[in-house]
């Protein structure tokens, strides 16, 4: 879809839950496409628009917002947008503002902010089908008089209107009909008036006349930070702008919202006409008794998220082990066709096959987890269960919304990750990406099986195993708290913390098309922003683990091996699969890898560690699960393990200090077991949801975030270690 | 009497905003302005926020908020 310069571009803004995005679908048909703004997470959605059978227009779809106030992420994009501020867009030619019917007064506040931008306007009445029912009459005629605008009642959802909106675009474009402003106080003009002076006239500003207003009533406007005037020259003139306010008598914050009310109320006062019908209590509000309610409503949110959580894990399981069986039986098939040439049938077989596999696997879960998100996003519940969550949240910098992105991370952090978008303050929401991955994940449990059924078990029975299991998965979230707590006192100091207002919608069917659509964009997304840099990461510790491999290996190991057999003087036939094993565990022990973890073991030596577990634990980076077969071919076991293996648990037992100064002491006691799960449980072993975090904020914050959690997990594991040592 | 001490009988009128903060811009751009006429709905489990509806338009609020707004019983 290429841009001639001369077409006409139209904006759609609106209040969030108007049905913009529907009208924008009904206009646009299938001839639309959806991206992000660049930098940020909020969608762009530009299309084509058949105005008549000559011409088509480039609509565009923007964030909804209440207020061109710029205070959250999706308004600044709103007025970005308008000013043609983003990217190469230039600005829109005209608006139409989505009004929903039944909330007249406060959607055209709205249209009235627009209408200082100077550009035509039209204005679609939304949901007209539900007003009449309600009995709601609205005088079109007499409003478009009044407003100077074409209005048109529409009902996108089911394309009505849609014609006689396209008629009023055309109509309004001829005759450049604009939205009436309010007459200004004089002590309004006189500031605009100022700043014109100072910005454009004398330090020439690129500034619109419209965007003067938002310097004057908005106190962190996104204009601010368009202009090149210095902060100390800016403060100085705002305030004298907003003093010539207060001392006519106007609180310049609350100064737009009384004037253009007072403008707009006695326009429609005689132009809405309720039935008695209205004031019965609407299906909305029914439901609201039950979902609210101080008790019931907690039961039934607890339920639904029991339902959602549940479905992640179960109705994913048997596709992950689809996906994870088909990997292994590629894997097989690629070794046995590359036996000939072993490190080409290793690199594809174990680096690339591996590797995709390693990030196609979450994608079950994602897709679960997005039908949940946007089943409860459309039916107007999403609202509902932040409105019960909230003071859980409030406290230590997150809101409501935190909710059900922090449980999901239960099952995997990366979907809960995917899953914050939902949260409107940017703050609450880095915040939640960044405590997501203490949430204790499913491939945390492999882990946690494996060394609770070696050491815990046996010893204290499955009472203990089991209540060890359960304290495990609450470390994290224990410990999320606090560092929670921290980072919202000390990120962005000075930005004030954005409302939790929050409009509790009328109930409604979610939509099918809409749901699938959800699912299919965040799945494709995370393949292909994050999958690649999974891929890369899982090959270069392919790489770490396998390169040099001396040549010499391979007859010192067959050789020591002989020695033993010889040495235990039973006639014994030289086991071909044994033999490999250790072969293996040799190459490991040379590999650049097995030499990294020798050179930092004592970094790992308070928590008890010895090299092998820490090769585990470094080659785990990419996935924490890995570490298991780690372990099972550093012991000699092969990589085909798994935690439930009697043969690793049993050698895990047995293992000893091979130097040092507790030569044979055995390496694992229920300290070092207990020091394991819980760096396992804190740290940020997992390449897929760092790749994430940095696509969702950016590399500073993964990179940072990896070696923040790194230390905090390292700092419990020795405090664990040394404890429990003091305490055996 | 405040906006978040208003109990769920009756309704109340907003006599007075104290537009202090971006929160009670934000409430005032919505409507939420001397004159207007506002009802509690609902209270959440731990007691904040508090859900009120205005002009048909069902809100969520925070208790700190809702305390920047003066109202009297009708």
């Amino acid at each position: 879809m290429s841009e001639a310069p001369s077409e006409f571009r139209v904006a759609l803004i609106g209040n969030p839950n108007t049905g913009k995005t529907s009208l924008f679908n009904a206009l646009t048909g299938m001839r639309q496409r959806v991206g992000n703004y660049s930098g940020v997470t909020v969608e762009k959605k530009i299309g084509r628009w058949a105005l008549n059978r000559d011409q088509d227009v480039h609509l565009i779809d923007l964030p909804g917002t209440y207020s061109l106030s710029a205070s959250s992420l999706d308004e600044r994009i709103a007025v970005d947008v308008l000013a043609g501020r983003v990217d190469d867009h230039p600005a829109p030619d005209l608006i139409i503002v989505v009004v929903d019917v039944e909330n007249l007064q406060r959607n055209l506040f709205l249209a009235s902010q627009a209408s200082e931008l100077g550009v035509p306007m039209v204005i679609a009445l939304n949901c007209w089908d539900i007003a009449e029912k309600k009995g709601l009459q609205i005088d079109c005629k007499l409003l478009e008089q009044r407003l100077g605008v074409p209005v048109v009642p529409t009902v996108a959802t089911r394309s009505r209107g849609t014609e006689e909106l396209a008629r009023a675009v055309e109509h309004a474009i001829k005759t450049k009909a604009m939205m009436m402003r309010p007459i200004w106080p004089e002590a309004v003009k006189t500031a605009v008036q100022k700043l014109h002076n100072e910005f454009i006239s004398k330090r020439g500003e690129a500034l619109q006349v419209g965007e003067l207003q938002r310097l004057i009533f908005d106190r962190s406007s996104a204009v601010r930070e368009r202009l090149q005037t210095p902060e100390s020259e800016y403060e100085g003139i705002i305030k004298d702008a907003r003093d010539q306010l207060y001392k006519d008598g106007f609180n310049p914050d609350a100064a737009e919202s009384i004037l253009r009310f007072r403008f707009l109320n006695p326009l429609l006062g005689d132009i809405i006409e309720r039935q008695a019908a209205l004031k019965k209590r609407t299906t909305t509000e029914s439901i609201d008794q039950l979902l609210l309610h101080r008790f019931w409503g907690l039961v039934v949110f607890v339920g639904m998220m029991y339902v959602v959580f549940q479905s992640v894990y179960t109705w994913a399981g048997p596709f992950m082990d689809l996906i994870e069986s088909g990997t292994g039986a590629l894997q097989k098939i690629a070794s046995d066709a590359l036996a000939s040439m072993p490190m080409l049938q290793s690199l594809i077989a174990d680096g690339i096959i591996g590797g995709v596999g390693a990030f196609v696997v979450f994608l079950p879960q994602i897709l679960v987890l997005f039908l949940f998100i946007s089943l409860l996003e459309e039916s107007g519940y999403m609202a509902r269960a932040a409105f019960l969550m909230d003071k859980l949240f409030h406290w230590c910098g997150l809101n409501g919304k935190s909710f059900v992105p922090l449980l999901s991370s239960y099952a995997c952090a990366i979907p809960g990750i995917l899953a914050t978008r939902t949260i409107s303050d940017p703050k609450a929401r880095m915040i939640t990406i960044l405590i997501a991955p203490l949430m204790s994940c499913s491939a945390r449990l492999p882990v946690y099986l494996l060394l609770i059924g070696a050491f815990v078990e046996p010893r204290y029975g499955p009472a203990v195993a089991g209540a060890t299991l359960f304290a495990m998965h609450f470390v994290g979230a224990i410990l999320a708290a606090p560092i929670a707590w921290l980072l919202n006192q000390t990120l962005n100091q000075g930005q004030q913390p954005k409302p939790f207002l929050m409009e509790l919608p009328p109930y409604r069917a979610p939509r099918f098309k809409t749901m699938t659509w959800r699912m299919y964009e965040s799945g494709k997304e995370f393949i292909i922003r994050a999958g690649t840099v999974i891929f890369a990461m899982t090959v270069i510790i392919w790489a770490l683990l396998y390169f040099p491999r001396p040549a010499e290996v391979e007859a010192t190991v067959t050789k020591s091996y002989q020695t033993e057999l010889a040495a235990l003087e039973i006639q014994h036939d030289l086991s071909e699969n044994e033999l490999s094993k250790r072969i293996d565990a040799a190459y490991l022990e040379q590999s650049y890898m097995g030499r990294f973890g020798k050179f930092v073991q004592p970094v790992f030596a308070p928590a008890g560690y010895d090299w092998k577990i820490t090769v585990g634990v470094l080659a785990s980076f990419p996935a924490r699960e890995v570490i298991i077969s780690t372990l099972g071919i550093t012991y000699a076991l092969g990589g085909e393990i798994d935690e439930e293996s009697n043969d690793l648990r049993a050698t895990l037992t047995q293992a000893e200090w091979e130097s040092g100064p507790r030569t044979g002491e055995s390496v694992f006691n229920i300290p070092v077991a207990l020091s394991i799960m819980v760096f396992f449980a804190l740290c940020m072993q997992c390449g897929a949801t760092l790749a994430v975090i940095a696509k969702e904020l950016n590399w500073k914050w993964a990179i940072g975030s990896f070696f923040a959690l790194t230390a905090v997990a390292w700092i419990a594991a020795v405090l664990t270690y040394q404890i429990g040592m003091l305490l055996a | 009497m405040r906006l978040d001490q208003i109990k769920k009988d009756g309704a109340f009128r907003v006599t007075k905003v104290n537009c202090q903060n971006e929160s009670v811009a934000r409430l005032m751009a919505m409507g939420l302005l001397p004159g207007q006429v506002v009802r509690l709905t609902h209270e959440a489990p731990l007691g904040d926020p508090i859900a009120v509806v205005f002009q048909g338009c069902h809100m969520s609020l925070r208790l700190i908020d809702a305390a920047e707004v003066e109202v009297e019983k009708i």
